[in-house]
């Protein structure tokens, strides 16, 4: 009796399974956020372009992951990929694929609006002092499209952290999943997720502020 | 040095400039006046590439605005400055000034910091020259504007009705550091509806109508004469007070 309640109470062996945990949530976050931000901007640039069968040929992967929700995004590739092809992916690298490409789809709007927010006199401006296209585009057009995404980009890299936690759905073992095993282990439910909260928080709560920080300091007027 | 040869503009259905033909020599300031919706913003625009025209053909020192691989060095030679101020906001004032002569002319910075500073003196701003663009008032931003534009040494200036968004005061300090260059010998080609400023530095006015010239004349002679013997730019001129 004695052995079951240790076992059922909480271990300093725990905390070192919650840090393994945020490390995974930390990894596939951090892993995604990257590949998808990469996957945006390209997809984001081709997005202005004037040719309309061009900027459009991004919205074929842009809006199917825009309107579906992220679970469902990551069982169809979790369940999906083995069954189309020989592949047996790990569950980490299904959340990695799943979120890069969910994050990949919402970034390539994020910087299409960024883009084309920045007035056309701006543009022209640049013309008119002799610069070509990739020219304005580097050196005037960037630099402002930069100062309006960082802040929106910081809080889509928010909900990315958050969603991560779906991966627990699929097996992997990140802080929710963490949590939920340790919950059902000591039958502690509110002090288990009350941790895994606050964990999150703590991870989330100073992006927050950054992204806050980042719109105030990059406030400018046309 | 501006040959514009029985060109036609049309956005949509509207034809903004009908066969318009005139040439520009490389001195003097001409003044080019008009009713609203006349095409005098719109023949500026063609003439720096910013608007494509539909037929005829624009050439600027022998190179034409239709081949794109011009475009550069006609935007070079023809500084264009604009009704509402284009400074770039994530810049100073002395960014905005060095920008482009260090990408385009390949000028060092000392140099291009060395002759933005010629030409914040010139337009009495050197002591803005860290300053950003909301730190500035729109005349101020507009001097600057000019100033940007001379920084590339264009052998012309295209003003868009550089004063027209801006109150009185404003204006008239525009207007004398344009006076000003005009009496250095800068060559402005200048859409205003400033008369005093036409009938001081101007040497030539261009009156179009409804995308056609209807006159094009030495200044003295436009009001002097013309304004009595033609009766559109008689009306034109009682309208605006002139």
């Amino acid at each position: 009796m004695q052995a079951f309640e240790k076992y059922r109470s909480l271990r300093l062996l725990d905390s070192l399974q919650f840090l393994r945990g945020i490390g995974v949530t930390l990894e596939v976050t951090l892993l995604s956020i990257a590949i998808g931000t990469f996957i945006g901007i390209i997809l984001g640039i081709i997005r202005c372009s004037k040719n309309k069968a061009v900027s459009s040929l991004p919205l074929i992967y842009i809006e199917p992951l825009r309107n579906s929700p992220l679970v469902t995004q990551l069982f169809l590739v979790y369940y999906g990929i083995p069954m189309i092809t020989n592949w047996m992916p790990s569950a980490f690298t299904c959340a990695v694929l799943t979120l890069s490409l969910n994050t990949g789809a919402f970034f390539a709007v994020l910087v299409n609006n960024s883009i084309k927010a920045i007035p056309q006199g701006q543009w022209e401006a640049g013309y008119a002092l002799g610069h070509g296209k990739t020219s304005v585009f580097i050196h005037f057009i960037v630099p402002q499209a930069f100062r309006l995404l960082i802040p929106q980009a910081v809080t889509l890299y928010i909900g990315q952290l958050q969603c991560s936690s779906y991966v627990a759905l699929i097996s992997l073992i990140d802080l929710t999943k963490t949590g939920e095993t340790i919950s059902l282990r000591t039958m502690m439910p509110f002090v288990c997720w009350g941790i895994v909260f606050a964990l999150y928080f703590i991870i989330s709560f100073p992006l927050s502020k950054l992204a806050q920080y980042l719109e105030k300091k990059n406030e400018f007027a046309y | 040095m501006i040959e514009v040869k029985n060109i036609t503009k049309s956005f949509g259905d509207l034809t903004v400039l009908k066969n318009f033909t005139v040439n520009f020599k490389e001195e003097g300031v001409t003044v080019i006046l008009g009713p609203s919706g006349t095409g005098k913003s719109t023949l500026l625009r063609c003439i720096n590439g910013l608007e494509n025209i539909d037929s005829g053909d624009i050439l600027v020192d022998g190179l034409s605005v239709n081949d794109k691989k011009n475009l550069r060095h006609i935007r070079l030679n023809c500084g264009m400055v604009f009704q509402q101020t284009v400074l770039f906001p994530h810049l100073d004032v002395m960014h905005n000034m060095t920008v482009s002569p260090i990408k385009l002319l390949k000028l060092s910075k000392k140099e291009a910091e060395e002759r933005a500073e010629f030409y914040l003196n010139k337009v009495g701003l050197i002591s803005k020259k860290k300053s950003r663009h909301n730190e500035l008032s729109g005349g101020e931003q507009q001097r600057i504007a000019i100033a940007r534009a001379l920084m590339m040494n264009p052998k012309a200036l295209l003003l868009d009705e550089v004063t027209s968004a801006l109150d009185p005061e404003m204006s008239s300090e525009v207007l004398n550091i344009l006076e000003k260059l005009a009496a250095d010998g800068v060559c402005m080609l200048a859409v205003t509806h400033e008369m005093s400023f036409a009938k001081k530095v101007a040497s030539r006015i261009l009156f179009l109508d409804k995308g056609s010239l209807v006159c094009d004349e030495p200044v003295e002679r436009f009001f002097r004469e013309t304004r009595n013997e033609n009766e559109r730019i008689s009306r034109f001129l009682n309208f605006i007070g002139e």
